[in-house]
């Protein structure tokens, strides 16, 4: 216990004494007995305050202090600075509050007088209980995590690779390239996709500081920026290394489904590339429909393979990495254009989804890239509705920003494979943002026929094809009959946002994609500083822009994360009592940061603490007194209710 | 004769109620000289056990102020500490004190004013209630 206190009296000017009876406090204090010297300034926190104030500990040997000024939220680390240069550790300083909440907030003089004794006598009793406590640094682990493998998150992996940075890029499904390796052509510059993606994609897999998890999931996380532990799940492949993608082992399989791939438009195998290209190029065994999996006896595969490289035995893996910063590159879904009942999506074979269209004009699609119906013929009509289950409401309110303009794609594309085919474009409003939007559409133009529609269109089937009705923005109800129709559904969170959200412990905004810490200036930081969330995981946008919030977030991290840089983290941390400690593990369940363990030989609960915030919710709940907050115990807080009362 | 002036501890948490009260003396709100406050990191630290001792030790009544649910410094300590007050004041109710001796509520860090309010409020009901006279815990 601390034996030598000093007590400074701060008088702020003249703003406390003018309610605070100074000489009053310093009678009451001295008459305590309990402190070695009691003595008055006039500005303690000026720089004569301080100097005078690291000599005074210093002369007369004190081994705690207590200052009696301003609001410690004000001047707290000033004055534990000049304890630290008088030579004193600086936790062995208590502020007592007789500013704002005692001369400020009370009427009477004679009140205020008697708190600010409360306070001062609170805070000698409390000072006396402290300890010591270091300052605690680590090293920012400078490497990162990325989950999500499409033209976001590798774009963010090759910026942090570059900087010569450890990269884990985990990606759930058995392929990188995200949803752009599902398009044939992009807008505006109507490139081809997979060739755009090849070389990063090829680039990714080789790069020595990039290490790919695909057919992965991250399972637990924890930490801070510059402090993070994840624990990556490995799915089994049940197909090994030595595989050279041959393909030989897919004619074979007895088992198909759809395929999500092609969105159910061509059928897959139980082993499968999603499709051909697909990298890594090595396929995956889908143990749900596989019948060696589900007791049945089945190893056609295994015979084929020309490398033995099919594995049945092969195990799930988990594999722990420790990363200083997380980047979520997770992507988003299409609105579900079922829930249009006007639509008769899914009832009606000739309506389709972008994302279907978008896999029937792909080369790599189930029709080689011809745009065909399901009775194999070509369409000679073709309606392409914007807007579904958007800029409403009644579903989503926001405009997705990106369907105008591949929907202008979708026309030329249309109008390049036939010619002779009419195209009639049905929006609400055109979006066509950025420097070559307006252009790209007026270019397109001559190809389509452009309707502004109101209110939701009705689609029927007829003997002629598909019926649609609709209400022209002058209030004028029309109809028109076409061959086939694509929707343009909103572009909505994917259904993993909720779950990684958890995960993570970061917040969706009220529309369900990932929340940014500000929308203009921040826009790629989660509510945790060191979580980025990027491209359409964060809300809706195109290449381009997921492409710079890649780069952003990956300079933001890097600018945070340098390598050998020291990080404070809390000193006031809660120590579980080895003897005291029952294991009852209630203090487990209530850490907010996963920062107490097991010891299961022990049989007691550890604290983590470098993990540990030092908030002492466990100290708080601990039923044997084991949990300690450090510079917050239990006993040092009864000291000042003693005082205070 | 002189009215009656009870004795509250206020636990304030360091984020957010705690510049809360510090905002109120900066507004030179009025908050009566009966609270004295007493810093802890979070609402979540404060034991049950803090709050009987302030009790059978003098005080007339306990306050416990957070930050509002939703936006605890320390995450979810907040609903640790409601869930934690339930319970307390079912015990409380056993040794015969007024659950209203002692109330936990949420004021931020701009909140000075609901802090003024708060306070005066609290001082008002535990004045009206008078000492705490605990027959049952002696």
């Amino acid at each position: 216990m601390a034996e030598k206190t000093g007590v400074f009296f701060c008088r702020c000017g003249s703003i406390i004494t003018e309610k605070v009876d100074e000489d009053a406090v310093l009678t009451a204090v001295r008459d305590t007995g309990d402190v070695a010297i009691t003595l008055q300034h006039n500005l303690l926190c000026s720089p004569d305050g301080k100097k005078w104030l690291a000599e005074q500990i210093r002369e007369n040997n004190l081994d705690s202090v207590v200052v009696a000024a301003c609001s410690p939220k004000q001047h707290e680390k000033t004055f534990m600075e000049v304890l630290e240069n008088a030579g004193l550790n600086p936790f062995m300083l208590q502020m007592a509050n007789i500013r704002e909440q005692c001369a400020w907030m009370t009427t009477e003089r004679e009140s205020a007088t008697k708190k600010a004794i409360a306070y001062i006598r609170a805070a000698i009793r409390r000072v006396r209980r402290h300890e010591p406590l270091g300052k605690k640094e680590i090293i920012a682990n400078p490497n990162v995590l990325i989950i999500g493998a499409g033209i976001a998150g590798i774009t963010a992996a090759q910026n942090f690779s570059r900087a010569g940075r450890k990269v884990y890029l985990v990606e759930k499904e058995p392929y990188i390239g995200g949803i752009v390796a599902r398009f044939e052509e992009v807008y505006p510059s109507m490139e081809c996709a997979p060739c755009m993606m090849a070389a990063m994609l090829q680039d990714v897999l080789q790069d020595k500081n990039i290490e790919v998890f695909t057919y992965s999931e991250v399972e637990k996380v924890k930490g801070f920026l510059g402090n993070f532990t994840a624990i990556i799940k490995k799915k089994a492949k049940s197909v090994t290394d030595a595989c050279l993608g041959c393909g030989e082992c897919f004619p074979v399989c007895p088992v198909s489904v759809p395929n999500k791939f092609d969105e159910g438009l061509s059928d897959r195998k139980a082993i499968y590339s999603p499709f051909a290209g697909a990298l890594p190029n090595i396929p995956v065994i889908d143990r749900e429909i596989c019948l060696q999996f589900n007791n049945q006896d089945c190893s056609k595969c295994e015979e084929a393979c020309p490398l033995m490289a099919i594995d049945f035995a092969q195990q799930d893996e988990s594999v722990e990495v420790q990363v200083g910063g997380v980047v979520l590159a997770t992507g988003s879904d299409i609105y579900d254009a079922k829930a249009i009942e006007n639509l008769h999506y899914g009832e009606i074979p000739e309506i389709y989804t972008s994302m279907e269209f978008e896999r029937l004009i792909a080369s790599n699609g189930p029709t080689g890239g011809e745009i065909t119906m399901k009775n194999g013929e070509k369409p000679k009509s073709i309606a392409l509705i914007h807007c579904v289950g958007s800029r409403d409401p009644k579903y989503n309110d926001y405009c997705s920003g990106v369907c105008c303009l591949y929907n202008f794609k979708f026309a030329r594309v249309i109008s390049e494979k036939i010619p002779e085919a009419e195209i009639h474009s049905f929006y609400k409003d055109l979006c066509l943002p950025g420097k070559l939007g307006q252009n790209f559409a007026d270019e397109t133009l001559p190809k389509i026929g452009l309707v502004q529609f109101e209110e939701d269109i009705e689609t029927a089937a007829t003997g002629k094809g598909v019926k649609l009705t609709y209400k022209e923005k002058n209030g004028k109800k029309k109809k028109i009959t076409v061959d086939m129709v694509v929707l343009s559904p909103a572009m909505v969170p994917s259904k993993d946002t909720d779950k990684l959200a958890g995960l993570f412990d970061i917040e969706i905004d009220e529309r369900g994609f990932f929340a940014e810490d500000d929308q203009l200036l921040n826009p790629f930081t989660s509510s945790i500083e060191g979580i980025k969330v990027i491209g359409t995981a964060q809300g809706p946008k195109g290449i381009n822009e997921s492409v710079s919030q890649a780069a952003g977030a990956a300079g933001h991290l890097l600018s945070r994360l340098v390598p050998g840089q020291l990080l404070e983290i809390e000193s006031k941390t809660t120590v579980i009592d080895e003897d005291l400690c029952g294991g009852c593990k209630v203090c487990i369940s209530l850490c907010p940061y996963s920062a107490i363990d097991y010891d299961i030989e022990k049989a007691i609960s550890v604290v983590n603490d470098v993990l540990c915030k030092g908030c002492g919710t466990c100290a708080a709940a601990c039923p044997s007194g084991a949990a300690k907050a450090k510079h917050f115990t239990h006993e040092q807080i009864h000291a000042e209710i003693m005082e205070v009362i | 004769m002189n009215r009656f002036e009870p004795k509250i501890v206020a636990f304030l948490c360091n984020f957010c109620s705690y510049e809360g009260a510090d905002r109120a003396g900066s507004s030179k709100l009025e908050v009566p000289p009966n609270i004295r406050s007493i810093r802890v990191m979070c609402s979540g630290r404060v034991e049950p056990e803090m709050v009987i001792e302030a009790l059978t030790n003098g005080a007339d009544g306990v306050l416990i102020l957070g930050c509002h649910p939703g936006d605890c410094h320390f995450k979810e300590g907040n609903y640790k500490t409601l869930r934690r007050h339930s319970l307390l004041l079912r015990m409380l109710r056993e040794f015969g004190i007024e659950p209203k001796r002692v109330r936990l509520d949420w004021v931020s860090a701009s909140e000075g004013q609901k802090f003024a309010e708060v306070t005066n409020e609290m001082t008002e009901i535990v004045r009206s209630l008078g000492p705490l006279e605990l027959t049952a815990c002696r």
